[in-house]
């Protein structure tokens, strides 16, 4: 029976392999929706895990996320520098550190912070040390520096047409191990290079003024208002992470609360006319909510392709029986077994539906890898494609519904009546 | 195999008069049958009839005391792969399939291709003159694949073979080839033959012969039937 199916098939080469590739192309999209929107899900859930509680400036919650968690370049307002120094010495608090974003080198964002924050959230070194001095950066594990390269920081992004401060460079100095977040992207400098290197902070009255000023209100706008406050930094100069109320704004304060009830009181705190406390994870699930949404309407394009290769192949079948009548009927004329008759035809069908599920399974992963990869080089960030137990039983549920379809033309051929078969 | 027709009348639903009716035949077994007649004179029906293939509604066909009306279809399909050889005049090869394949391929589908059975189709296929096993039906002669056919349906050695009009797609040398396969393997085999044929050199052939028209017989060289609805 095999032999005549492969024989029939081999026959019929190209009809098959049209089948075979309609079912595969809608199984992969299915497969490819589902698999990378998971992906999508698990990496920035990752990406956010060490994330507690980030503090920012009046705004939009997603955009203080996406900015100080994945990094994605975006004017976010500066929040003054009392707050960073309060949030030092609160007691809930069992660290603070400033996030100062918008420069950036050769595609990597430079990021401005402290020691801290690069010990608690990263796992360590793959090579040199932690800045120690005002010119030092650290790079994260996807960056194509190495120790001792230099950094010319440019405002923005070159695609923004930023420009560059020549005259200023860091020395990288260590490479942190994959996190497999965005910052694997970065460029780590001591917030105070940041602050320096903008002309701020050096003089704590006019820092001072300009908190007072309302410094909540100013545009970090990646070029940064302060664009001809070109300041300098030292080198050599030690860096201090012990910060007051009179150090300059940061677009964004990654908060470590000591418990999980301090998290929830410091975010209330922190929710008012001046200041956003989020918590990354929260911000996420509302976008994975219009993501879910976004899901659906996929899946269900996808669905719907599904049905429709279904439906047009089902036609085909039944025409391609219709067909081949008179052999279905000399089969059994020669006393081929009517259970034969129909184990040839479903065996048939459904050989190329599970060939082109098998292959749609491996494209729509592979077309998710592929994303993934395109992701991870663009953004930094891992997403990752993995099977579920519940990947295997849609799979089984297609399976089963194939072996139903296949079924339908089978069941025909069943019922055919030989003489008449013969006859036409 | 003997066989006996007994009131046999096949009807269909959108015609006035029956397509067959056959008050009486017997065939003893081992017996040799020519059918002739004109097209729509009851011929294919009656092959169909003594197959099996077509339901019996009135009378009976019996194959050695075997009633082919009381069977079901699946057990009519079972009885005609055990006991009947059929060829047909399309020959009804499978395109992609080797000539071998071909012969065994019902005993396959009813899974009975036991060694010998395969020994048996070698056997078959050097007595027919058949040389290459493997060779892709699509790619033979149509002498050639009518002589694969006639392997197909002998290959169980079945009590009865079937043939209709299996010579009528050959040529004259083919069709006398395939003639003498067919007469050769009844007398060795024993088998009862039945063939459906225009052809009269096949025809004179067979000791016995009956002629069709309109679905009756009109003329049979035993004398021994009895016309639709008379007594004798």
């Amino acid at each position: 029976m095999i032999r005549f199916v492969l024989a029939d098939l081999r026959r019929l080469w190209a009809g098959a392999l049209v089948v075979c590739l309609l079912v595969a192309l809608s199984t992969a999209l299915g497969v490819a929706v589902t698999l990378q929107e998971r992906a999508l899900r698990l990496g920035s859930a990752r990406a956010a895990d060490k994330f507690d509680l980030v503090i920012g400036a009046a705004g939009s919650e997603t955009q203080l996320v996406l900015s100080s968690v994945f990094l994605q370049p975006s004017p976010l307002p500066l929040l003054p520098g009392a707050v960073l120094a309060g949030l030092q010495t609160d007691p809930r608090v069992e660290w603070a550190a400033p996030v100062a974003f918008g420069d950036s080198f050769a595609g990597y964002p430079i990021v401005g912070t402290t020691t801290r924050l690069i010990a608690a959230t990263t796992p360590g070194f793959a090579e040199g040390k932690m800045f120690t001095h005002e010119g030092e950066a650290l790079v994260g594990a996807d960056v194509a520096l190495k120790t001792g390269d230099t950094v010319k920081p440019m405002h923005g992004t070159a695609a923004e047409g930023g420009h560059t401060h020549g005259e200023l460079a860091y020395h990288v100095v260590g490479r942190l191990k994959a996190t497999g977040t965005a910052w694997d992207r970065a460029i780590l400098v001591p917030v105070q290079a940041v602050w320096h290197i903008h002309g701020l902070g050096e003089e704590h009255e006019d820092d001072h003024d300009r908190a007072q000023d309302g410094a909540a209100h100013e545009e970090h706008d990646d070029g940064h208002d302060d664009h001809d406050h070109h300041g300098h930094i030292d080198p050599d100069a030690p860096i201090s992470e012990q910060f007051d109320a009179e150090d300059p704004g940061v677009p964004a304060i990654l908060v470590k609360p000591k418990t999980i009830a301090a998290a929830y009181k410091l975010r209330q705190d922190y929710r008012n006319d001046r200041t956003l406390g989020v918590f990354p994870g929260e911000v996420l699930t509302k976008l994975y909510a219009t993501l879910g949404d976004a899901k659906l309407v996929l899946s269900l394009v996808a669905a719907g392709a599904q049905v429709l290769v279904a439906g047009a192949l089902l036609l085909v079948t039944v025409v391609h029986i219709g067909q081949r009548r008179k052999q279905i009927g000399a089969l059994r004329a020669f006393g081929a077994p009517r259970l034969s008759v129909f184990l040839i035809v479903w065996l048939e069908l459904f050989s190329l539906f599970l060939t082109g599920i098998g292959l749609g399974v491996g494209l729509g992963y592979g077309a998710a890898r592929a994303i993934s990869q395109a992701v991870k080089q663009g953004n930094g960030f891992d997403l990752p494609v993995e099977f579920l137990h519940q990947d295997a039983w849609q799979i089984g549920v297609m399976l089963m519904f194939a072996a139903l379809l296949s079924a339908l033309p089978a069941w025909l051929a069943y019922r055919q009546s030989p003489v008449a078969a013969l006859r036409s | 195999m003997a066989l006996t027709l007994d009131d046999v009348s096949v009807r269909y639903a959108d015609m006035a008069k029956p397509v067959l009716t056959i008050a009486s035949l017997d065939l003893p077994a081992g017996g040799r049958l020519a059918i002739t007649g004109g097209s729509g004179s009851g011929k294919s029906t009656l092959v169909n009839v003594i197959t099996g293939l077509e339901r019996l509604r009135q009378g009976h066909v019996r194959w050695n005391g075997t009633d082919l009306a009381g069977l079901s279809e699946g057990a009519r399909d079972r009885f005609r792969a055990a006991h009947i050889g059929l060829v047909m005049q399309d020959f009804h090869l499978f395109p992609g399939l080797s000539a071998l394949d071909n012969i065994l391929l019902p005993a396959r589908l009813s899974r009975v291709a036991t060694p010998d059975c395969v020994a048996r189709a070698h056997g078959l296929m050097g007595r027919f003159g058949l040389e290459r096993p493997q060779q892709p039906v699509e790619t033979m002669s149509r002498g050639e694949m009518q002589r694969v056919a006639v392997a197909r349906a002998v290959l169980r050695k079945p009590g009865v073979i079937i043939a209709d009009e299996p010579t009528a797609s050959l040529d004259v040398e083919a069709g006398a080839a395939v003639a003498d396969l067919l007469l050769d393997l009844v007398e060795t085999e024993g088998s009862t033959l039945v063939v459906v044929s225009h052809d009269a050199r096949l025809v004179e052939r067979l000791p016995r012969r009956i002629e069709l028209k309109n679905g009756e017989i009109v003329h049979d060289t035993a004398g021994s039937h009895k016309p639709a609805g008379g007594d004798a």
